[in-house]
């Protein structure tokens, strides 16, 4: 099931046996508690207390973490940098030589980091515990067009499938004397005879696949079925309610802080 | 099962038709091959047949096609599909992508069709068989190479049993015993009755074998129709850019060396070369 | 120009087609066909010779009998060895970059560094003898498949190199075309050329190759006269290959030999 195509991991886990309608609700909770959480540290918390133990259970701690990391810490980083360097008119609290770092942008920091970690790992989580052609057949059921649902899901494959043609065709380009070895100018040089033939080889190939899912009765409207056997349990849809409302109460705690001065004023 | 009147095709902003008042009738259960020198429009016919001329590729159409009951130029193609099947040449263009294993990508097209989910793991059994991919039914299917690729994307049209299928040199990447193979499979399917198959082809050596029927295109326009053995062993084989099969060189030449001529046909096939020679 | 394969093994990253110990030796304007099934290493092997892959084991050296200086493929990158052995791939859409068919047949020649004048006349000559010298300004993507493969022929002839590869070049090509492409081999040899093709077109195989070279899972089944080696059909059945019309006329008939030519198994017949 794993294949160069696709993020999904495959294991044998609890985490991987879950309805994906369960896992796409912890995303939306995790999209809106990421967006809404008051303060700082509840993002990090409900990361640490929710998301990182959810991918234990998962059995791919290791290839989440690296996973997480590799996405976040780029935006960390910059966050630190940018905000903490450069707040207007903020309270140094941290110096490093000629570098002076202040609080507040610190403090915006942290908090944006937050947010994106929640954010990024619920997705990575989702992702790698679900097969997509079940995570597909999930959105359809919910009434996601079918034509929607593939381009998400296909839409991986297009970097793979480009990289493959852009080696054949490099491949033939040297076979013709284009020096692709070297120093960093002729290196940059061989990508120009690689244009072409990759955009007009991949509408070619776009063109040819779209005839090919119209005979395979993509466009079909009628009922369709399935080899697909997705298992929901009772306690799921227990959790999905419970979640749905955690968001809502989310959404209301932000309105409520919103609000409340101008109840109060 | 198919009649054609009067076609004719014209591609976007071409000047000559690709289809030139094409007109032709194919009953049920025949095993039609369609051959002629590159450019005559073997591909466009297999294309209009299954109405992706005009629905994909717009140009000008005019005349009738009609494919098991179906106007195909007043259709959609979303009931076109299931009823008509079309295999063309790129095995990797025809992967779907939407689904993970060899297994599931065969059963994709029964699943829009809403076959039960039994029927569908009998069908998907039977037709892996076939096609030698058994072994490989848990793999992906980009995973596999160009010809077993070619075979996944052939049986996973036939497994939604249409009563049409069209071939568009459906075996560029199997080796010879492959082609065979896929050949005779689809004579067994015309022959039981279950399909009407066109099949464009230049291994003329495997149509004189397994075809019911030839058809040469030439410019667009159908210029000989007939049983395989009159058509290949006819004089005007050169004329439409086509080379017969050495069986009916070997025989030609015998003639002109001197072998004394009994008024028997020429072979186009070794069967029948070697009936000839005894 | 001469070619030295030397107990070549070479395994994918993922670990298929491997060369499992491939040696051969290629005089100079030899014609060798090779042949198999899929997966035999076929494509593997000639991948080699032009220096795409290089070999965990073993060398592949190209020249060095003569006034060239023998290659070591491992010293030199595939650019340069494109001075010396020209690949025509199976797709063309893999390669066509220019908006004229000129300009394209062009290419190869002028990353060689071949004078203009020179380029002219190779781009002229090789238009002419694949027969699209009329097409010469359009757009190569106004040409139908077939005759953008034969667009990529004319692409390596341009580049006149001492050696050169085919890769399944009568695939989806007409019986017209076919001759054309005979014809281009023919030229090839007369000039002194090497020149190597992987096809399954068997009779094609024996109309214009003498030396064959059969391969079955990363090794060399046989290696000979196509008289000897076509006629060996147990052996070509085990790497699912058939032998050539005549050859299975002439054993159908039980005759004492099976000739490669037309001309040839007539004479035997009318004995």
């Amino acid at each position: 099931m794993s294949t160069p195509f696709s993020l999904f991991i495959p294991r044998d886990s609890g985490m991987h046996r879950l309805h994906p309608l369960t896992k796409l609700t912890l995303v939306g909770f995790c999209l809106v508690g990421g967006l809404f959480f008051p303060g700082i540290w509840l993002t990090y918390i409900a990361f640490l207390v929710i998301i990182l133990p959810l991918a234990a259970w998962g059995r791919i701690l290791r290839p989440f973490l690296s996973a997480v990391i590799k996405t976040t810490l780029p935006f960390a980083v910059s966050l630190v940098l940018v905000q903490g360097l450069f707040w207007p008119g903020g309270t140094p609290v941290l110096e490093l030589g000629p570098l002076s770092f202040k609080e507040e942008g610190l403090i915006f920091a942290a908090r944006g980091t937050g947010r994106i970690l929640m954010i990024v790992s619920s997705f990575l989580l989702l992702t790698f515990t679900t097969r997509a052609d079940e995570l597909m057949l999930t959105l359809s059921q919910k009434g996601v067009p079918d034509n929607i649902a593939y381009i998400m899901l296909t839409t991986l494959q297009i970097v793979p499938r480009f990289q493959s043609k852009a080696n054949t065709i490099l491949d033939a380009q040297r076979s013709r004397g284009l020096e692709t070895e070297g120093n960093l100018l002729t290196r940059a040089r061989a990508l120009l005879p690689l244009i072409q033939p990759l955009l007009l080889g991949s509408i070619v190939d776009i063109e040819e696949r779209a005839i090919a899912l119209e005979v395979r009765a993509f466009g079909r409207r009628g009922s369709k079925t399935t080899l697909l056997v997705l298992h929901d349990t009772t306690w799921q849809r227990v959790m999905r309610w419970l979640l749905v409302l955690a968001t809502l109460a989310v959404l209301a705690w932000r309105i409520y802080l919103w609000l409340e001065p101008r109840i109060q004023g | 099962m198919i009649r054609l009147r009067d076609i004719t095709y014209h591609y976007p902003r071409a000047t000559t038709p690709a289809l030139d008042k094409l007109s032709l009738e194919v009953p049920a259960g025949q095993l039609c091959a369609v051959i002629g020198a590159n450019g005559s429009g073997k591909s466009t016919l297999c294309y209009a047949l299954a109405g992706f001329v005009p629905h994909f590729y717009r140009g000008q159409l005019s005349g009738h096609i009609e494919v098991a009951g179906i106007d195909v130029a007043q259709s959609s193609l979303a009931e076109i599909a299931g009823t008509v099947g079309l295999v063309f040449s790129n095995p990797f263009n025809q992967i779907t992508g939407a689904r993970f294993t060899v297994h599931d990508e065969i059963a994709f097209g029964m699943e829009n069709m809403g076959v039960p989910p039994d029927e569908m793991r009998a069908r998907i059994d039977e037709v892996l068989r076939f096609a030698g991919l058994t072994d490989l039914a848990d793999r992906s299917p980009f995973a596999l190479s160009g010809g077993q690729q070619q075979r996944l994307a052939i049986v996973s049209v036939l497994v939604m049993r249409p009563k049409v299928i069209i071939l568009d040199e459906p075996t560029s990447q199997l080796d010879p015993v492959g082609s065979k193979e896929v050949f005779a499979v689809l004579r067994d399917l015309a022959a039981a009755g279950e399909s009407t198959i066109i099949l464009a082809e230049h291994k003329l050596e495997w149509v004189a074998v397994f075809a019911d029927r030839v058809l040469v295109l030439q410019d667009g326009r159908l210029v000989a129709d007939g049983p395989p053995r009159e058509i290949l062993t006819g004089d005007n084989l050169h004329d439409w850019g086509l080379e017969p099969t050495r069986y009916t060189q070997v025989a030609r030449s015998a003639l002109n060396a001197g072998r004394r001529d009994n008024g028997e046909a020429l072979p186009a096939t070794l069967e029948a070369a070697v009936e000839y020679f005894r | 120009m001469t070619i030295a394969v030397e107990e070549v093994e070479f395994t994918y990253p993922g670990g298929a087609n491997a060369l499992r110990g491939v040696s051969l030796r290629i005089g100079s304007g030899e014609a060798v066909a090779i042949i198999g099934e899929n997966g035999a290493g076929k494509t593997t092997l000639v991948k080699h010779l032009n220096g795409l892959l290089k070999p965990d084991k073993g060398a592949v050296v190209i020249g060095g009998n003569g006034n060239d200086a023998p290659w070591n493929t491992r010293d030199h990158s595939v650019a340069q060895l494109a001075a010396r052995v020209g690949f025509v791939f199976q797709n063309p859409d893999d390669q066509i970059l220019e908006r004229t068919v000129r300009a394209e047949v062009a290419f190869g020649p002028r990353n060689l560094g071949m004078p203009e004048a020179e380029i002219n006349a190779a781009v002229q000559s090789s238009l002419e003898q694949v027969g699209l010298t009329d097409a010469a300004d359009n757009h190569p993507y106004d040409l139908l498949a077939p005759q953008r493969k034969l667009i990529t022929l004319a692409s390596v002839l341009a580049m006149r190199t001492p050696i050169v590869i085919f890769d399944e070049p009568t695939m989806g090509q007409d019986a017209r075309s076919v001759a054309r492409i005979g014809e281009i081999v023919k030229d090839l040899k007369s000039a002194g050329r090497t020149v190597l093709i992987i096809t399954h077109d068997i009779d094609f195989c024996a109309d214009h190759f003498e030396r064959i070279v059969v391969m079955a899972d990363g090794r060399v089944l046989a290696d000979g006269a196509a008289e000897q080696v076509l006629t060996r059909t147990e052996l070509l059945a085990t790497t699912n290959v058939e032998p050539p019309q005549l050859v299975r006329l002439a054993q159908a008939l039980g005759l004492p030999h099976a000739p490669l030519t037309i001309d040839g198994l007539v004479v035997t017949l009318l004995q």
